[in-house]
């Protein structure tokens, strides 16, 4: 490859092509931000104005011949009918208990890892909590559905154990939603929350402990300030994440729970499909969803920026 | 005093049952000799291990996943590989600009961005299908190589490229010699990872897959439809095969990343 190169060096072409990159600070922007533009125009800004326009438009795909309808009645079919109101809030309150029982159940696991296990054997438990994430949404939702229902392993278990009243109905409903994603998000909580934990120098909390300071007080006055970017972080990741799941609400969700993202996408794989209207529904999800999350960052950036 | 002290490796081991338990039963369940799925088992078979293996559905989706996941990583790494650069090169209010627009993807609703593909892919003239998922599998990867390769591209001195320039290089043997090489480990996980994001990827195949269905997408409708051990089974497959798939990376990776550390410091003689 290198020699390849160097015997390029001797045309004319690749001399020009080089010098012009070297010389010439015009020609070094445009090369190094071609791809960057374009990328970022074809995934991410075309692709959401047309999303923002459809959903303007009275129907959609337009006919040949036919001009555009402007209308707002897209958005204003999400205040019509209380299902989708329901879906939606739903879905905030939902995604925001889950993602506080994330923090709760990932908290001790990622502290045990960064703290108390020997640093010799933190890579090895790291990638022992890791490798169950290569495994697919869909593939994990089954695996609970084996384990929760009605003949599955845990009511197989009680039954076996003699407990009365098995099987119990532990399918389909919002337990066992939570039980799923939590499986399903929890290493986006466990990373952000290592990597905060791990940097909280050791001295630290060595001298907190040597000055008297019990292990709660060590806790919430050293750990947590100490952690809260990668509190703050693994939340709203793992928030974002439940608020656009699809697949796992309709596999371990109960049919009367749905939440707003499977509303959106059922909007769009049913037959007949108004596009117009899930486009609103889409922006109108985004547009809130980022909005609270940044709320959630700025609140808790603000209130460390003032203690330091 | 001592009750304490198990505590957290005790929460630590029963979070790792809560992990590995539900995989561990849905593989024994592939075992259940009977056709559809209820514990416990009274006898066994490996028959839907072998019969799943023939079924040409699912050896389809299979094959559908595996192309779409190459497809996207190639692109993904190729595409992801220039954005670093260019993340690498500009600072400021720019920099946080450009890294917040690559990031956006990957912070938005998957079933919207999924969606919004879906439009303008419309928009555009062209269809679903395999091109279609592997360009949204794509969209889904880059933010993840931009951020592995710019992660390796700031720990890298200026010192070698300079005094690769002093020795009369230019800046594409300085690009192909030195900083590609460095950045090998950083591109061989980045590409390892691209495959395993794509092959599990379900709402991104479900909207740009028209009547193409990648293996969850098939898995997905399977499952809705009900529920047989050899579900199960494949389900196990393909959880040996990506779990393995993930554990060879890792170790592939962080064993090159130590070479090529060493082989930095001590100088790359050689060569």
């Amino acid at each position: 490859m290198t020699r390849l190169l160097i015997h390029l060096r001797r045309y004319s072409v690749y001399r020009g092509l080089t010098d012009l990159y070297a010389r010439s600070p015009l020609a070094r922007v445009l090369i190094v931000s071609i791809v960057p533009l374009l990328w970022i125009l074809g995934t991410t800004a075309a692709p959401l104005t047309q999303m923002v326009l459809v959903s303007f438009h009275e129907s959609f795909p337009v006919r040949e011949g036919e001009t555009v309808h402007w209308t707002l009645a897209n958005y204003a079919s999400f205040l019509e009918r209380p299902l989708y109101l329901t879906a939606f809030v739903r879905s905030f309150v939902f995604a925001t208990v889950v993602t506080f029982l994330t923090l709760l159940v990932v908290f001790p696991i990622a502290y045990y890892i960064a703290k108390v296990a020997p640093r010799s054997r933190r890579t090895r438990l790291l990638l022992l909590v890791v490798a169950p994430f290569w495994v697919s949404e869909i593939i994990r939702s089954f695996a609970w559905i084996v384990m929760l229902a009605n003949r599955g392993a845990v009511n197989s278990f009680l039954s076996f154990i003699g407990m009365p009243g098995t099987p119990v109905e532990l399918l389909y409903n919002n337990v066992s939603l939570t039980i799923g994603i939590i499986y399903l998000t929890s290493l986006y909580m466990l990373l952000p929350l290592y990597a905060a934990l791990e940097k909280i120098d050791d001295n630290v909390l060595e001298a907190a402990a040597n000055l008297g300071a019990p292990g709660w007080q060590r806790f919430l006055r050293i750990v947590l300030p100490l952690s809260r970017d990668g509190v703050v972080a693994g939340c709203s990741l793992v928030f974002l994440l439940v608020i656009g799941l699809y697949a796992m609400p309709q596999l371990l969700g109960g049919p009367g729970n749905t939440l707003f993202a499977t509303t959106i996408g059922q909007i769009f794989a049913k037959a007949g499909a108004s596009w117009p209207q899930g486009s609103a529904f889409s922006i109108i999800l985004t547009g809130t969803a980022l909005a609270y999350v940044g709320l959630f960052v700025a609140i808790f950036q603000r209130r460390g920026r003032g203690r330091a | 005093m001592k009750l304490r002290n198990l505590a957290l490796p005790g929460l630590f081991w029963l979070f790792v049952a809560y992990l590995f338990l539900p995989l561990f039963v849905m593989a024994a369940m592939g075992f259940r000799d009977s056709n559809f799925v209820a514990f416990p088992i009274h006898s066994w078979t490996t028959k839907w291990y072998s019969e799943v293996l023939l079924d040409r559905d699912v050896m389809e989706a299979l094959w559908l996943s595996a192309r779409v996941a190459i497809f996207s990583t190639v692109l993904s790494v190729a595409v992801g590989l220039p954005i670093a650069f260019a993340v690498a090169r500009t600072s400021g209010i720019a920099r946080g600009l450009l890294i917040a627009l690559i990031l956006l993807p990957a912070f938005l609703p998957v079933v919207v961005s999924a969606i919004s593909l879906r439009i303008f892919i419309g928009r555009i003239g062209l269809e679903t299908g395999t091109a279609a998922i592997a360009f949204g599998h794509a969209v889904g990867s880059v933010p993840f190589v931009v951020i592995m390769v710019l992660t390796r591209l700031n720990t890298m001195g200026r010192n070698m490229a300079d005094a690769a320039r002093n020795l009369g290089a230019d800046d594409v043997i300085i690009l192909v010699r030195i900083v590609l090489p460095y950045l090998s480990p950083a591109l061989l996980g980045a590409f390892m990872f691209c495959l395993l994001l794509s092959f599990e990827d379900f709402v991104r195949s479900f909207f740009l897959g028209g009547f193409e269905q990648t293996f969850p997408v098939l898995l997905f409708a399977r499952l809705r439809f009900g529920f047989d051990p050899g579900l199960a089974a494949i389900s196990t497959l393909v959880l040996i095969a990506t779990t393995g798939f993930g554990l060879y990376a890792e170790r592939f990776v962080r064993k090159r990343s130590l070479r090529s550390e060493s082989s930095l410091t001590s100088g790359a003689k050689n060569d």
